[in-house]
């Protein structure tokens, strides 16, 4: 079953490849059209992320309707620093890519001193991705709900504990907005990624996390720790039982663990747009679709002027929650 | 048992298909190639194959993967013997005496050794898998951040057994890889520690960079000032393989390192790593003659390589029966996993027992492979050794600067192993030992991680540390290290004052 598809997916690839090379042919009349040549996508963060994923499976689609090879090339370092200045320091000419998280409008104001200015350097292609985070809780204190997490948490003043993937990640920033919006006191205990604070949650010395769905499934489909509500707009695919945060009782609570895909200022706007639509034509492609949601992903496209005000309201959001939670002078 | 038997047949009968068998001999053959070349490592590898993952069998997918990653371990022992450049931080012990044999002409037998020990241990390795995954699993969920916190204190404690010479050097050595694991940004603020404002630092030293350093490039440096220009590696090349009577000197070694390795590899906070470290220092505590590690002894070479490949081997138990990764290597099988729709767990056992069992019969048909790609590499491999050094130290150079700087292509990493390339060379000139920086490096943050990570929850009660029977365990096995260690030292002086 899964080889018919395969090779069916095979031939599709084929046939794919071929009509792009076609289409080629005749664009070369119009002399040197963008794209000219492969198109790099840096992956700010190391291999085996959820942008590293979602990055590889974005730039193997994005070829077909780009009419050219997108090549990914991870730049860890820094929270993503590292890589996202590569690219704004990178030449303007639509070659040169960088797909973030939150973290890119996060990084600004939680970090001392930036080496590039985000909204004066980087300009949104579109905006890729949106995907709820899933809050989850020890199976081993009777807590149900999002209403039974709150009364526990203000009965037991300074005896919960919230896992996250690091200091100023969206896991961490989550669980201070939750922290704000309901007066709930929990002490933030930071591990590597959210993956190795599985254990620690499983045996009761965490008590809760905001959870990436991705690192979150192994554990939930077996209830070896319980999901309580996801983040987004609307419920998870993943998760059909599991009620939003808002359905819960925090009205308007939302965490969108986006991704985007971001190009240094000054790209003609020729390249933005065609990026744009290769972009948005490849985000409809079943095939993508479908990987994507394995990991609780789903496509989102925008136009680069969309991408950029959501950006700005992003950034205005952590930047409040950063700020009331005094999490920099930590 | 008949159950396991079963299962067992079940799992050949997956694994030894005509396609499965294909991919676990691609598998294992770029895990090797990746392993021997620095710089390009398993994460990378496996990273670059997803996509062609996602079009395959989930259980072939992971076959090959488990080959990338195991295969990896295999290869990265063969630079640290020939040219002493661990490219793990699991081979850094397999060099101490691997390449002191290189360079007395038996490299060869060290080879062979890795070889053999590596197959002995990946096959009771598959075995503890088949028999003892679920009992096992359960001991990993038991260790918490104090419990990983005391394990790892008792590893650095082990590292100063390590050494070869004076105690003070060891200590002094282990405390400085302490200070350079600890630069970069802080888990718990983000604030950056002795980075000196340059971004490149903001994650730290890199390993490969301080690894190659030291190892690699001052190694040449010193190598140069020898007028001779041999460099010390002897010119007959000696026996391809390992003779009878070094097998037999080994097999105690291997069976020790088998087992630590089986069971230290089973936890997900860096217990592989800490397996083949154990395995040397416990070699070198029970055998007669301690005093020839360090300067080739083969026991050295067989116990820390059967060791970290069990450990590899075990470190899929809490990735297949939990779900947790130990390594990104795993986070990515475990993502190619989900891609096909399988979440990792307990169920996977229950649900699918061709996917658990195919890949743990494949474990042992790639070691078997390894053994057969990489036996008759052995003599091809040795002959290098016969270049002359003139071509061979730009070629070390050349080979330390492309595999720094692939890792996450940046430039700052090849200046620091510039800068770390002169510490080293001091440290060589000063009879100071590298391996105990290099374990106090790897292990000083995750130390302090679990430390701050435990105090965090307990907060800020110290007892949490005794408290917790495994963690009392540990640091009770600490204090004993550091008494047998005390001994002798005191003792060792004593007989130097005898010898002036």
């Amino acid at each position: 079953m899964t080889l018919t598809k395969t090779r069916r997916g095979l031939l599709l690839g084929c046939a794919l490849a071929l009509v792009t090379s076609l289409s080629g042919w005749t664009n070369e009349a119009q002399a040197q059209a963008f794209p000219n040549k492969p198109v790099r996508l840096v992956l700010p963060y190391s291999p085996g992320g959820i942008i590293d994923y979602v990055g590889r499976a974005v730039a193997t689609h994005l070829a077909g309707p780009l009419g050219q090879q997108v090549i990914p090339e991870n730049r860890p370092g820094a929270g993503g620093i590292t890589g996202t200045d590569s690219v704004a320091r990178a030449p303007a000419d639509g070659y040169t890519l960088v797909l973030m998280d939150p973290a890119i409008v996060i990084n600004p104001t939680l970090q001392p001193s930036m080496p590039y200015d985000l909204f004066k350097q980087l300009t949104t292609v579109s905006m890729i991705s949106s995907s709820p985070e899933v809050v989850v809780v020890t199976p081993q204190l009777p807590i149900k709900s999002m209403s039974d997490l709150i009364a526990y948490g203000k009965a037991n003043p300074g005896k919960l504990n919230f896992a996250s993937a690091g200091i100023g990640t969206t896991p961490h920033l989550a669980g201070e907005l939750f922290k704000q919006r309901t007066g709930v006191d929990a002490t933030h205990i930071p591990y590597k990624s959210i993956g190795q604070s599985y254990p620690d949650l499983m045996s009761n010395k965490v008590q809760f996390a905001f959870s990436s769905i991705a690192g979150a499934l192994p554990f939930t489909t077996d209830n070896r720790v319980n999901a309580i509500a996801t983040t987004g707009k609307v419920r998870s695919p993943v998760y059909p039982d599991v009620p939003t945060a808002d359905e819960a009782g925090l009205k308007g609570f939302e965490v969108d663990l986006w991704l985007g895909i971001f190009a240094p200022t000054g790209t003609p706007p020729e390249a933005i747009n065609k990026l744009n639509e290769a972009l948005r034509t490849a985000l409809k492609n079943p095939e993508l679709i479908a990987a994507l949601a394995k990991v609780g992903v789903e496509p989102r496209g925008t136009s680069p002027a969309d991408g950029d005000t959501f950006l700005k309201a992003e950034y205005a959001k952590w930047k409040k929650v950063i700020e009331d939670g005094n999490i920099k002078d930590n | 048992m008949m159950d396991v038997l079963s299962n067992i047949s079940l799992g050949l009968g997956v694994a030894a298909t005509f396609q499965n068998l294909l991919y676990c001999l691609i598998g294992t053959f770029l895990g090797t190639v990746v392993g021997v070349l620095p710089g390009i490592g398993p994460v990378t590898t496996v990273a670059m194959l997803m996509p062609i993952s996602f079009t395959l069998e989930p259980v072939s997918a992971l076959i090959m993967m488990a080959g990338i990653y195991y295969g990896a371990q295999y290869g990265g022992s063969t630079t640290a013997i020939l040219i002493n450049i661990p490219g793990e931080a699991s081979s850094v012990v397999t060099s101490l005496d691997g390449h002191q044999m290189a360079r007395q002409g038996r490299a060869g037998p060290a080879l062979g050794m890795a070889a053999l020990g590596s197959f002995f241990a990946g096959t009771v390795a598959t075995f503890v898998i088949a028999f003892g995954a679920p009992p096992l699993a359960k001991l990993a969920l038991q260790f918490g951040p104090a419990e990983y916190f005391s394990l790892m204190l008792c590893g650095l404690v082990a590292a100063i057994v390590l050494a070869r010479g004076s105690i003070i050097k060891a200590i002094a050595m282990v405390v400085v890889g302490l200070i350079f694991g600890l630069a970069g940004s802080d888990v718990n603020s983000g604030i950056r520690r002795f980075t000196f404002g340059v971004q490149g630092l903001a994650d730290g030293i890199e390993f490969v960079a301080l690894s190659m350093a030291i190892y690699g490039v001052a190694e040449v440096i010193v190598n140069l000032e020898k007028k001779d220009g041999a460099a010390g590696i002897a010119g007959s090349i000696g026996k391809v393989l390992p003779s009878w009577a070094d097998i037999k000197l080994c097999i105690p070694s291997v069976l020790r390192g088998t087992a630590l390795g089986s069971v230290l590899g089973v936890l997900p906070g860096g217990g592989a790593l800490l397996a083949s470290f154990s395995a040397y220092t416990l070699e070198k505590k029970v055998a007669s003659e301690p005093r020839r590690f360090g300067q080739g002894d083969i026991r050295g070479v067989a116990a820390p390589e059967s060791a970290n490949n069990a450990g590899a081997q075990t470190s899929f138990i809490p990735m297949l029966t939990l779900g947790i990764p130990s390594n990104p290597t795993m986070a990515l099988m475990i993502g190619a996993l989900m891609v096909h729709g399988i979440t990792p767990g307990p169920r996977v056992m229950t649900d699918r027992p061709e996917l658990f069992w195919g890949v743990v019969a494949s474990m042992w048909l790639g070691n078997l492979m390894l053994v057969v790609l990489n036996l008759p590499m052995v003599g091809l491999w040795v002959r290098l050794l016969r270049m002359p050094y003139r071509m061979m130290f730009p070629a070390i150079i050349g080979f330390c600067c492309i595999g720094t700087y692939t890792i996450n292509s940046n430039v700052t990493d090849i200046a620091v192993m510039a800068a770390i390339t002169l510490f080293g060379y001091l440290c060589l000139k000063l009879d100071c030992e590298p391996a105990p920086l290099i374990l106090g490096y790897v292990l000083g943050p995750m130390m302090e991680e679990n430390l701050r990570r435990a105090l965090l929850i307990s907060r800020g009660d110290p007892t949490i540390f005794v408290s917790a029977p495994i963690s009392l365990g540990f640091l009770i096995a600490a204090a004993a290290l550091l008494l047998i260690v005390a001994a002798p030292a005191i003792r060792q002086r004593r007989e130097e004052v005898m010898v002036e």
